[in-house]
């Protein structure tokens, strides 16, 4: 620590002001063996340095993560959970990634920034996640449990422990360059945090163009900053690290626009990539969230986005699609009606691709109720026209006539093109014909390499979910043959014992935060801690720069110590983000974590009111008042510690489960799996071959056989779930079985329950009225089991969407494209004389299946699009099939086909026992009957409820692959529960005082965790708190004021009104 | 100045149509010191007929012209965009396709694999001459002209075989222009048609992309179009409005060779004849810019 007080002494002195010592910098530390992050300072890991080990020795119980963006963060996160120390690396100054750049997510329009940055936040406060940034892989040696990685780590020449982020720096840089944060739109200085959340949130110097650097001129930000962190003598340096397994999710780099040149990008401002339109759509971007022209800055009303730019495309671009385009488009168009109504966007696709789950929904309501214009055409040109400077989009309409359309702006949507040649090179893993990463065909996050794993859009084009199922899948199978060593080299947190403030008086240490300029460049500060010492009960109160900032941490616990205080309030920003760094801090200093209160005079105070100065310190004063009255009466708050069984409960002995059954199995965990059929297999008994290629029937036989005799497996066929009851890590479970009923103890609950095949009724599509009209499953049989019955088939019609987007079920399946190309092959190389035609609405071969969908063309297989309302019709007359369909390929007019089989594409439905299964898990279903994750974005496999995950057709429509993937992460997750020996649980929660309680059940119904019960025999509600949230709403109810929120109790929340309003 | 010498190869229109193009041409390449031997006995390229008759005729009509290029050994030096790219597409095929080489060598009586180079003249006078170059022989900056370079076709596509910088957005026109001291308008129909040889046979077509050429160019801010390709000169002077007498002007912006407008600012004799045997006129536009006195 001795080495960290100049730059607190520093900071001390100068805060706010210029540092007396106008000197050279001079490099205190000199570049060598120094910690790249902030946390490795507080205790050097020793066992890293440890001599390699041999084969057959100890493996090494950390991994290396390389690529910093959500995927990185996902893996990183559920890593440490499991008990691994990792190495997470990145090229850039910070992590987040793209996802840190966009503004919303689709489908939940969720803020983007908003749901990244608390993760962002909880891999910086991680002990045992030691962050690499500025840093690149270069060499990998050893094999998989002993991997021996070179890193080359570029120079920061910042201080990452010295610099606390105020941007002082950022002011006096002389130097301003493009700024990638915000897509090259706007200018930077060269020195600078990289975005506002960034973590590590240090400043670091872009050398392409410093003054000093480069020419030995300027200085000016070593001289004016305060902490004394800018150190221009920083080196490139090299290390080496011990890992056992690596993950690399080094994400994509978009389609290069200019390459499609008829669209004047690069030429036209008003042309822009989708990632430009992004940060424009962004409240922090250039145009803070104005959606404005390029050209001249003014409002744009008609809006155009141009779909497969790079993507679906043998000239210039890629072939494969690029999968996310069609939603990012749409919510793009969404958003930015929302910003400005005026706004008239139009989208121009190929194929409308909107098949992952909430998707087509999210579609139609764009294009039904959102006003959002959708034109099948790939555009042809955009010139610019003069002196307006509008675009002119050429196109043909889907009447074959040629159009010319203004606009006021055009975005185009660029695909995702491969950054992975480098990196794989160096790692030895293999690349798919495309450029990304090879990946197994049933795992998708396994490299060629052994002990390598991959995740997101480096493995193919994906979307965040399917990014963040990868990262917890592949942080499972990285920990596969880690676990004896488990929690060898991750630091466990001591804490000095609390201390026991019962009957003392309240000391209340106020800390106001300037944050930068953010708060201090509005509210007066000094003045607001003047008046917080004149407050009641504060001992002490003073002001900070960046009250987040390690440095700060530390002198907080010193005022702790110094001024015996026993209640500590922070004024700054919001307790969503920042609350648990600060009770982590007070915790540190011996008091217990709860006497901690929060007042947000940023987003509530200094960024609303940045205007009018006056009011806002005046508010700030008010803002402060609350919390430290509130704070004065803060109690000491148990949190919930209870014991963690080590077996696992699989629901479901498709695919899906049995992969994530093997994996806790392989793990060490003793796993109940139970399969309501007398067989295992689920749906994958019926598929016997991926578009790809890969056998299915061998690889479930593998499955099988490995389920069956795995000593950890406990195996129940022909068994139900009568009922669950207990919670994260106590789960108790009534089976019943052939042989009767079981009962079991468990930690953790995975639902694997699968999907069914939609069976359409008889009369569709001619569907029982004649042999020759069969499903796609039933097809596959016949290729696989007698293909000699398809030889002298010489016309096959295959209809697409049977039982999908309609109104029954509004969803798209996902799958049935890619299967009805798959048998269309078959057919196609069976009998190459054959035609097939296949009816479908939007082809929807998304990421590298649309490589198997040229293949059919090429083939000649004959693709017929049909509207909704007006679906093929199917009828038996003169003794042998008829189809008739409206070709809208051309104008709609009606083709009739005379096929000897007729195959439906049936879609995919949910599992009617979910409907029972859900109450017993007490786990929410979606309207259409499939589970319903915790969050769709970026807790795909947990459901809101702890310790109970989800995988497979359970979840939502999606192939083999998808599946037995989103099993691995199910089990990555719920082995980050088993690997613990306690849960400890929130110490906010409700509790019901028994002697006042009516036993009304008011707060049992309110509850949407199912946390109050009813103790029959003493007539009162009873609060379990390892499922309690500590929402509130139950003791907001309780008639009697029986039920109380712990940390928000009337006399608590009483006084901080008081405190605004006076004595009402 | 440059040691440059090329087989010249100059056309049919630039001894009909456009004389002013061909004269211009060898007018400015002598002022620059590009010496020039034009190729004896040349015969017509084929143009856009041969090619939408019969592909080998297509191939061996600038086989023959190649033949005889090949026997003089130097490059060869095209001025017409239509020459320019059956020349170019020509001499690839013969040289990476065998059996057609042989069966034009057949057809003609003589060996048409020249490995020589087939430039034109935009390329050599911007990568040969270089801009720097042609600032210097500058004497009376052509400021007051408000141009919109016109490539049409034949100059970037197929872009396989042709010189420009981009096929979508050339600049190697625009960059000549400024060099002249011509003020360059941002426009975005470079390379749209102009309709070609449908001149004759749909007329209707061509009137109405000429017809959409100068409406850009107008709403561009541009007194003049500057062009590489005497068909494109041809429909934008001769086919404005429909009706039968085509020459009815509705559009009075003039349409120059490149040539020329180099000519002018090198203060050569002739440039006046040239200008004046203009269908649009383009010599009120001169005086305007205080270019030409009256």
């Amino acid at each position: 620590m001795a080495e960290k007080e100049p730059a607190k002494k520093a900071a001390k002195k100068t805060a706010g002001k210029k540092p007396a010592a106008k000197k050279k910098p001079a490099a205190k530390k000199t570049a060598g063996k120094k910690p790249t992050a902030k946390k490795q300072a507080k205790k050097p890991v020793a066992k890293k340095a440890a001599p390699a080990a041999g084969p057959g020795e100890q493996p090494v119980g950390a991994v290396m993560v390389v690529g910093g963006g959500i995927g990185g963060v996902q893996a990183s996160l559920d890593l440490v959970e499991m008990g691994y120390r990792v190495y997470l690396v990145d090229s850039s100054p910070s992590i987040g990634g793209v996802m840190g750049q966009l503004d919303k997510t689709f489908p939940t329009n969720d803020c983007s920034m908003c749901i990244l940055s608390p993760k962002l936040v909880e891999v910086g406060s991680n002990k045992n996640i030691e962050l690499y940034m500025l840093t690149d892989v270069v060499g990998l040696q050893g094999e998989p449990g002993h991997f021996e990685v070179t890193l080359r780590v570029r120079p920061r020449y910042v201080d990452l422990e010295k610099c606390t982020g105020c941007g002082i720096c950022s002011e006096h840089c002389r130097v301003k360059v493009k700024d990638p944060y915000n897509a090259d739109l706007s200018r930077t200085p060269l020195i600078r945090v990289p975005f506002p959340q960034a973590v590590p949130g240090a400043a670091f110097i872009d050398p392409t163009k410093c003054l000093y650097l480069l020419r030995g001129k300027c200085g000016d930000c070593a001289e004016e900053c305060p902490a004394g962190a800018v150190d221009y003598e920083d080196k490139e340096r090299t290390e080496k690290v011990e890992v056992g397994s690596i993950i690399v999710s080094t994400g994509y780099k978009p389609f290069d626009a200019k390459k499609r040149a008829e669209y004047g990008y690069g030429v036209y401002d008003n042309v822009v990539t989708s990632l430009e339109f992004e940060r424009i759509l962004a409240a922090n971007g250039p145009t803070s969230g104005h959606v404005v022209r390029r050209s001249d800055g003014e409002p744009v009303k008609k809006l155009a986005f141009i779909q497969c730019v790079g993507s679906r495309d043998s000239t210039a671009g890629n072939t494969y699609c690029s999968s996310v385009c069609c939603m990012y488009a749409t919510k793009q168009s969404v958003i930015a009606k929302e910003h400005a109504r005026e706004v008239q966007p139009t989208i121009f696709f190929i194929d409308m691709r909107t098949y992952g789950k909430g998707f087509e929904e999210y579609y139609q309501n764009a294009k039904n109720e959102k006003g959002v214009r959708y034109v099948r055409c790939l555009a042809s040109y955009a010139k610019e026209l003069q002196p307006t400077r509008n675009i002119l989009v050429g196109y043909t309409d889907p009447d074959g006539s040629t159009v010319e359309e203004e606009f006021d702006m055009v975005v185009l949507c660029v695909g995702i093109t491969p950054d992975a040649a480098g990196l794989a090179g160096v790692l030895g893993v293999g690349l798919n014909d495309h450029g990304f990463i090879a990946s197994d065909d049933f795992l998708s996050v396994k490299s060629s390499r052994e002990g390598v794993y991959v995740c997101g859009a480096l493995e193919g084009p994906k979307d965040i979910p399917d990014s963040v199922i990868q990262a917890s899948a592949s942080a499972g199978l990285a920990s596969s043959r880690l676990g004896v060593c488990r929690c060898e080299l991750t630091e466990h947190v001591e804490y000095p014992p609390e201390k026991d403030v019962s009957g003392e008086e309240p000391r209340v240490g106020a800390v106001i935060c300037r944050c930068g300029t953010n708060i201090g460049g509005v509210v007066d500060v000094p003045a607001v801690v003047d008046y917080a010492k004149t407050l009641p009960n504060v001992a002490f109160a003073d002001e900070r720069l960046y009250a987040c900032s390690q440095d700060a941490q530390e002198w907080i616990r010193e005022i702790i110590r110094e001024h015996d205080l026993n209640r500590v309030m922070v004024a700054s920003c919001t307790p969503r983000t920042h609350q648990p760094l600060f009770r982590e801090t007070v915790r540190s200093a011996g008091l217990n974590k709860y006497l901690f209160e929060m007042a947000n005079i940023r987003e509530h105070c200094s960024w609303v009111h940045m205007d009018i100065p006056d009011d806002a310190t005046e508010k700030a004063k008010m803002l402060c008042k609350m919390g430290i009255e509130k704070a004065a009466l803060l109690e000491p708050l148990e949190e919930g510690v209870s014991q963690v069984i080590h077996n696992a409960m699989v629901i479901g002995g498709g695919g899906a489960g049995m992969v994530a059954a093997l994996q806790l199995a392989d793990a060490g965990f003793k796993t109940y799996l139970v399969e309501r059929e007398p067989e295992l297999g689920g749906q994958m008994r019926h598929i016997y071959a991926t578009v790809e290629g890969a056998d299915v029937q061998a690889y479930l036989g593998e499955l099988e056989s490995r389920v069956k005799g795995h000593p950890d497996i406990d195996l129940m066929l022909s068994s139900d779930i009568e009922d669950v009851d207990g919670y994260i890590g106590k789960f108790h479970t009534r089976v019943r079985t052939p042989k009767g009923p079981r009962e079991l103890d468990h930690g953790v609950v995975i639902v694997a329950t699968g999907g069914a095949e939609y069976v359409p009724p008889p009369g569709e599509y001619g569907r029982g009225s004649d042999e020759r009209v069969i499903t796609q499953v039933e097809l596959e049989k016949l290729l696989a089991e007698d293909p000699g019955s398809l030889e002298d088939v010489r016309d096959v019609v295959m209809i697409q969407c049977v039982g999908s987007r309609n109104d029954e079920h509004p969803y798209c399946s996902k799958i049935c494209c890619g299967v009805a190309i798959k048998n269309a092959l078959a057919i196609k190389e069976l009998n190459p004389g054959a035609a097939v035609n296949v009816c479908y609405r939007d082809l929807r071969t998304y990421g590298f299946k649309e490589d198997y969908y040229l293949k059919a063309r090429d083939l000649g297989v004959n693709f017929i699009r049909f509207e909704k309302e007006d679906p093929p019709r199917v009828d038996i007359s003169f003794g042998d099939p008829r189809v008739r369909v409206a070709d809208q390929n051309i104008r709609g007019e009606e083709v009739v086909l005379n096929p000897d089989l007729v195959v439906l594409s049936t879609g995919v439905i949910s599992n009617p026992g979910a409907r029972e299964l859900g109450p017993k898990l007490k786990v929410p279903l979606t309207s259409d009957g499939f589970f319903l994750e915790a969050h769709v974005k970026l807790r795909p496999v947990d459901f809101a409820t702890d310790g109970i995950f989800l995988a497979g057709l359970a979840h939502y429509p999606k192939t083999i692959t998808e599946s037995l993937t989103q099993a691995a992460a199910a089990a990555a997750r719920a082995e980050s529960i088993l690997a613990k020996e306690n849960v400890v649980t929130e110490g906010v929660v409700a509790r019901v005082d028994p002697n006042v309680c009516s036993g009304c059940k008011a707060c049992i119904e309110l509850c949407s965790y199912e946390a109050i019960e009813f103790d029959a025999a003493k007539g009162v509600a009873v609060v379990n708190r390892s499922l309690c949230k500590g929402c509130g709403a139950c003791a907001a109810a309780c008639p009697s004021g029986a039920n109380r929120l712990l940390g928000f109790k009337p006399g608590q929340i009483i006084a901080q009104i008081k405190a605004a309003c006076g004595s009402l | 100045m440059s040691e440059l010498r090329f087989t010249y190869y100059p056309g049919c229109s630039q001894s009909g149509s456009a004389e002013e193009y061909g004269d211009s041409s060898e007018a400015v390449c002598q002022a620059l010191g590009i010496e020039l031997t034009e190729l004896p006995d040349w015969s017509c390229c084929g143009a856009s007929s041969a090619h939408m008759t019969n592909d080998v005729l297509s191939v061996a009509l600038p086989g023959r012209d190649l033949a005889a290029a090949k026997r003089l050994g130097q490059d060869v030096l095209v001025v017409c965009a239509a020459c320019y790219s059956r020349m170019k597409i020509s001499q690839e095929r013969i040289l990476a396709d065998e059996e057609l080489a042989r069966e034009v060598e057949a057809a003609i009586g003589a060996d048409p694999r020249f490995a020589g180079k087939v430039r034109h003249l935009l390329d050599v006078m911007v990568n040969d001459i270089g801009l720097a170059t042609l600032k210097e022989e500058v004497l009376l900056p052509l400021e007051g002209l408000k141009a919109v370079p016109y490539y049409g076709c034949l100059l970037v596509r197929p872009p396989e075989v042709c010189f420009c910088d981009s096929v979508e957005n050339p600049t190697d026109l625009d960059r000549f222009m400024e060099a002249l001291g011509v003020e360059v308008m941002p426009w975005s129909f470079k390379t749209d048609c102009c309709g070609g040889s449908l001149s004759l046979s749909r007329t209707d077509v061509v009137e109405k992309l000429v017809n959409k050429l100068f409406t850009r160019a107008e709403e561009a801010g541009a007194n003049c179009i500057v062009a590489a390709c005497p068909m494109c000169v041809a429909n934008l002077e001769m086919r404005q409005r429909p009706g039968k007498l085509s020459f009815k002007i509705n559009h009075p912006m003039p349409v120059l060779y490149f040539t020329e407008l180099l000519a002018l600012a090198m203060t050569l004799p002739g440039a006046r004849k040239w200008l004046e045997s203009h269908i649009i006129d383009p010599m009120p536009l001169m005086v305007q810019a205080k270019l030409m006195s009256v």
